[in-house]
């Protein structure tokens, strides 16, 4: 428990700390003072961990309130923590990979002039983040919740001098606020029923409920939502495009391999939840495999090397939710560990090139980048070949197993759609890769001065590399560990990894590989620009995100802009109403203005004095 | 007897400031209400039983002040804002403002002591003078008329109230009980079931002016715009609970069945408020009228709580009452110092003036953050209570409610981003002072800790609170 108390006070001393002696600190103080925090919170967290697999397998858990909370209208809800194998996992990856990219921000923000905001802003995030996965009831999983929203805010808005980042961060709070409300209005229907909103308390409850009841469903649902706009899943997904504005090592960090898994963290934790709600259940892996493939269709047309991330991080929430929908919940997870670390490469080396470029993010700027910058292509290879599905890299065995799920446990359907996306997926990131690092350089100019980021940059870099190529063969380790999770509660019955047929492998594989030899035919013998098929027709629309943004401001945002513009009116009526009363009696007034100012000031008086001598009298007397 | 003292010090403390030189009235000022606060901690610490004697023997009437934990954290609230308001007022203006602010928090502690109706009647009065003289002679150009509109309408709600108060104690003198405005006793009356309505509706208007809520807020925004910041910060953040606490203290207990009649129809007004509220806010270009209309939007939903007739909800109101207080005033005084700074309310008029106040936008910031709900701080303990309230029975407003959560966020940001953010444009204003962060840190700390520790206040308003209304057990107002 003190444990877990400290691997949460690390972060938020350090948030505190860089933003209260800013001034007085050192120009490169606060990125090493961060980091060093971050990494101790990583140590203990491996601490943490090791005691963990030492308890006995039916009790693997710690927990413990600290303080309560709010009492006095039924049973008090406390501040609660708690660490099982699942949290355990989510602890590693977000102090692990958080301290890489806390290192790597060192090189990359240096000449910022607002470096220390940004290390303060990055360790208010892993304490909100570590708060989200250590929570013990949902109320404290809400704080967490809206608190890693918080720090998003300020990193995707960081540069608020630019009105499209300022534009952004307030879209990715206001969509998020939606999910904070459903999983707000679902807490609050659980209490309602069974008096508490901590885990263990609900998942005995739930362990004896018969399923699909339209209680469950609704309760799974609203929590649900608040899933779907952490992990922006359809249609509450634009926010996760825009918040590209934000510094790259945030995409990495919190746009791609911590805070928007929070939503998978959240169905994987409420696995009995959704035993009993099966339409909701199907409903979860139904969106996940659309997303998949939507945000699959939309990244090979874009332009910008970060937005292709972006939407490649969409499409990939969608597998790990497809997997949580089949019930692959162990699938899911996996996929969430490995997709943190290819992604964060992907997204770190990215920003390399960036930085490289002079903050050039435009693919049409790009092109033969390999010569100059050996080791990120290197790197960006590794993490290309992991999200692509060719093994031995990672992706392989986590899509894999995504897959395999999908197929035995009868989802044809969303089988196909993944394994359709995968083939996607090879296709658009190997046109990235090609278009980035390979052919001639399209603009001779910044291709002249890039240069390979500095060894604080590149060493973060590769060691993601290096987790991004055997992440893999953890496989083994992780069933054994979140074994005990699993099967604490019945729910969970397909939880553990199967592998799927053997043709299903042959298939996706193959296309991964087709996939590869059309982007090579395409992007190297025949030079498409990047600009290639978005004039017109599907091209134009899937470059436009297929115009979602749009239907948004269109259905939600003008609505009630107008609805705004109606009410104005009723409210000035009733202003001129009071106004012409108040006028009224002004104007009689004046004809009695002597009488009625002394009225007034007479009236005080009296009053005052009267009860002055009141007061003073039982003062005295008693 | 520690409340008396309460009342007392801020009393002769006002008097006190009046004879001060013009130069040090609010240094007196300042140090008159840090005793009070003194006063106050020690009220805190020993809970007493207050005073209750004979005043006037021949009506029935008497002098009865005392703290629950109903009233206790609201008289913390109008300590703690009025010495934060006298902090954030300029010295210059002069010894009479700074009495009228202390005989406004000395109107106001009564007001929220007072167990006597006559009693309470007669605070209820006290506390409309200050406000309306500080509007008269220290507001923007449509101060006569904001002050004019204050008056008329509270007298207005406040002359009904009287009469029902006299109806209430003379029916309570039949057919054989003695004449009295004790509220505990007259909680055992028997009423007439066609004069309650009308007694029913009078005490509501009184209340629903003063808060105000939807439809009687026709004298908010000139008061809440063109107040000095600190009396806004008092008016919106103390005054408004005044109207509130009428709810809880006297018609909950006296009225209860009339709630439970009227409960669909009550909710329905709440929620006009919220929802009405909330789009006004969306569309606004000054600064100072979002948030006074997001005020509105927020008192609706602590009606929504009182409505709900649970005890959650009710706690949750409750609770709200004392947050909001905190977050809104804050907000409205930190609007108020950069309207001196911009010399301007305007949204549109205002540009990325974070590159030259960075601490002025972190405490905006938080505290808009703590109005629109962000869970962590105080504006979501309420708002949870209050919609834990609603789900169980009326899940339909619940839904509403999250919904204008949403646009909450939408309306604050927007104000934020639109005021502190964007392309710098040159434009430059001078940040907090050293002698401002003085005061605007312990506001925020206190701000924090009710976020962080709610427990604090709703464990001990709880057995109070159902005293109040221990009606709501006995006709099953459950979670």
């Amino acid at each position: 428990m003190q444990l877990l108390v400290e691997i949460l006070l690390l972060p938020i001393i350090g948030a505190v700390t860089i933003t209260t002696f800013k001034g007085l600190m050192p120009k490169k103080l606060p990125g090493i003072w961060a980091s060093v925090l971050v990494g101790i919170s990583f140590l203990l967290s491996i601490m943490a961990d090791v005691h963990l697999g030492q308890l006995a397998v039916s009790h693997r858990m710690v927990t413990g309130t600290l303080w309560t909370w709010i009492s006095g209208f039924g049973p008090s809800i406390g501040f609660r923590l708690y660490l099982d194998p699942l949290a355990g996992i989510w602890l590693l990856v977000i102090t692990g990979v958080g301290m890489l990219i806390h290192i790597y921000s060192i090189g990359y923000m240096h000449d910022d002039p607002g470096e220390a905001r940004y290390f303060s802003y990055l360790n208010f995030f892993i304490f909100a983040m570590l708060l989200l996965v250590l929570a013990g009831n949902l109320i404290v999983l809400l704080i967490g919740w809206a608190l890693v929203g918080l720090a998003s805010y300020f990193l995707i808005g960081f540069w608020y001098q630019r009105p499209s980042a300022v534009r952004a961060a307030k879209k990715a709070f206001v969509m998020n606020t939606v999910g904070d409300v459903g999983i707000l209005l679902g807490l609050a229907l659980l209490y309602v029923h069974y008096h508490s909103v901590g885990y263990g308390h609900l998942f005995t409850i739930f362990s004896h409920a018969a399923p699909g009841s339209a209680f469950f469903e609704w309760t799974a649902f609203l929590l649900y939502v608040g899933a779907m706009a952490k992990s922006a899943q359809f249609p509450l997904h634009m926010w996760l495009a825009d918040a590209m504005e934000g510094p790259t090592p945030v995409s990495a960090l919190i746009h791609a391999a911590t805070m928007v898994t929070a939503g998978v963290y959240l169905m994987a934790r409420l696995y009995p939840l959704l035993r009993l709600a099966p339409d909701v259940h199907y409903l979860v892996g139904a969106i996940g495999a659309f997303t998949a493939i939507f945000a699959a269709s939309i990244a090979i047309f874009q332009q910008d090397i970060k937005k292709v991330l972006a939407y490649s991080t969409l499409s990939q929430l969608g597998y790990m939710f497809l997997a949580i929908g089949v019930g692959g919940f162990m699938a899911g997870v996996f996929h969430f560990m490995t997709h943190a670390f290819f992604k964060a490469l992907l997204f770190l080396a990215a920003g390399s090139v960036i930085h490289a470029l002079q903050g050039e993010q435009d693919l049409s700027h790009m092109g033969g980048l390999v010569k100059k910058m050996p080791w990120t292509t290197f790197a960006f290879l590794a993490g290309t070949l992991a999200i692509s599905g060719i093994p031995p890299f990672s992706g392989y065995f986590s899509k894999e197993a995504i897959l395999g799920q999908a197929y035995n446990s009868g989802h044809w359907l969303l089988w196909a759609v993944g394994v359709l996306t995968a083939g996607l997926t090879a296709f658009y990131m190997f046109r990235l890769f090609f278009l980035t690092f390979f052919g001639a350089p399209r603009d001779a100019h910044l291709h002249e001065h890039a240069h390979e980021a500095p060894w604080v940059m590149t060493v973060p870099v590769v060691i993601l590399g290096v987790l991004a190529t055997i992440g893999g063969f953890f496989k083994g380790w992780l069933g054994n560990w979140l074994a005990p999770t699993f099967s604490a509660y019945p729910g969970a019955s397909h939880a553990a990894f199967e592998s799927g047929p053997l043709f299903g492998t042959v298939i996706t594989v193959g296309l991964a590989i087709i996939a590869i030899i059309l982007a090579y035919w395409l992007f190297l013998r025949k030079h498409l620009a990047p600009r290639a098929g978005i004039a017109r027709g599907f091209g134009r629309h899937a470059y436009q995100a297929w115009d979602m943004d749009a239907a948004w401001t269109w259905i939600a945002v003008n609505p009630f802009k107008t609805i705004g513009d109606w009410v104005r009116p009723v409210e000035q009526g009733m202003l001129s109403f009071i106004n012409g009363v108040a006028s009224a009696v002004w104007l009689w007034a004046t004809d009695l203005r002597p009488l009625q100012t002394g009225y007034v000031r007479r009236y005080a008086l009296s009053i005052m004095v009267g009860l002055g001598a009141l007061l003073a009298y039982y003062l005295i007397r008693v | 007897m520690l409340v008396v003292w309460l009342l007392a010090v801020a009393l002769a403390g006002s008097l006190i400031t009046l004879f001060m030189p013009q130069q040090s009235a609010k240094v007196a000022a300042g140090i008159i209400g840090a005793i009070i606060i003194g006063v106050y901690v020690a009220l805190l610490m020993h809970p007493g039983q207050g005073v209750n004697v004979r005043w006037i023997p021949a009506w029935g009437i008497r002098f009865h002040l005392g703290s629950d934990g109903l009233s206790l954290f609201l008289l913390g609230l109008t300590v703690v804002m009025t010495e934060i308001a006298i902090l954030a007022s300029k010295a210059e203006w002069g010894r009479t403002y700074y009495f009228w602010i202390l005989f406004l928090e000395f109107g106001s502690l009564g007001l929220f002591s007072a167990l006597d109706l006559f009693l309470f009647y007669i605070f209820w009065e006290v506390v409309l003078i200050p406000i309306f003289f500080l509007l008269t002679s220290w507001s923007g150009p449509k101060g006569r008329r904001a002050a004019m509109k204050w008056l008329i309408m509270n007298l207005f709600g406040s002359l009904f109230m009287l009469i029902g108060i006299v109806a209430v104690a003379v029916i309570h003198t039949q057919p054989a009980g003695p004449l009295t405005f004790e509220i505990s006793q007259l909680v055992n009356i028997h009423m007439d079931a066609r004069v309650t309505p009308w007694v029913f509706a009078a005490f509501f208007l009184a209340f629903a002016i003063k808060a105000p809520l939807w439809p009687f807020h026709g004298w908010m925004p000139d008061a809440y715009g063109e107040a000095p910041a600190p009396v806004t910060g008092l008016l919106a953040g103390v005054m408004s609970k005044a109207g509130i606490y009428g709810f809880l203290r006297i018609m909950l207990p006296l009225f209860f069945p009339e709630f439970v009649q009227y409960q669909t129809g009550l909710l329905i007004l709440a929620v006009i408020g919220l929802v009405y509220g909330a789009f006004m806010a969306l569309r606004q270009t000054d600064m100072k009228m979002v948030t006074a209309y997001a005020s509105l939007s927020h008192l609706g939903m602590i009606a929504l709580g009182i409505f709900s007739l649970t005890r959650v909800g009710i706690l949750g109101a409750t609770f709200q009452m004392v947050a909001h207080g905190l977050m809104v005033g804050g907000l409205f005084i930190i609007l108020g110092l950069l309207e001196q700074r911009t010399g301007s309310r305007d949204i549109a008029a205002m540009h990325g003036l974070n590159a030259s106040a960075p601490r002025m936008a972190a405490y905006f910031l938080f505290f808009a953050l703590a109005t629109l709900g962000l869970p962590g701080l105080p504006g979501f303990v309420g708002e949870y209570l209050i919609i834990q309230g609603l789900v169980a029975h009326e899940v339909v407003f619940a839904v509403i409610a999250v919904i204008v959560l949403v646009m909450a966020a939408w309306y604050m940001l927007r104000v934020f981003q639109g005021i502190m953010q964007g392309p710098d444009k040159g434009q430059k204003i001078l940040d907090l002072k050293a002698g401002q962060v003085w005061w605007i840190v312990p506001l925020a700390g206190l701000v924090l800790l009710l976020g962080v520790w709610p427990n604090g206040i709703t464990a001990h308003a709880v057995p109070s609170l159902y005293h109040a209304v221990h009606l709501l057990a006995a006709k099953g107002g459950g979670v």
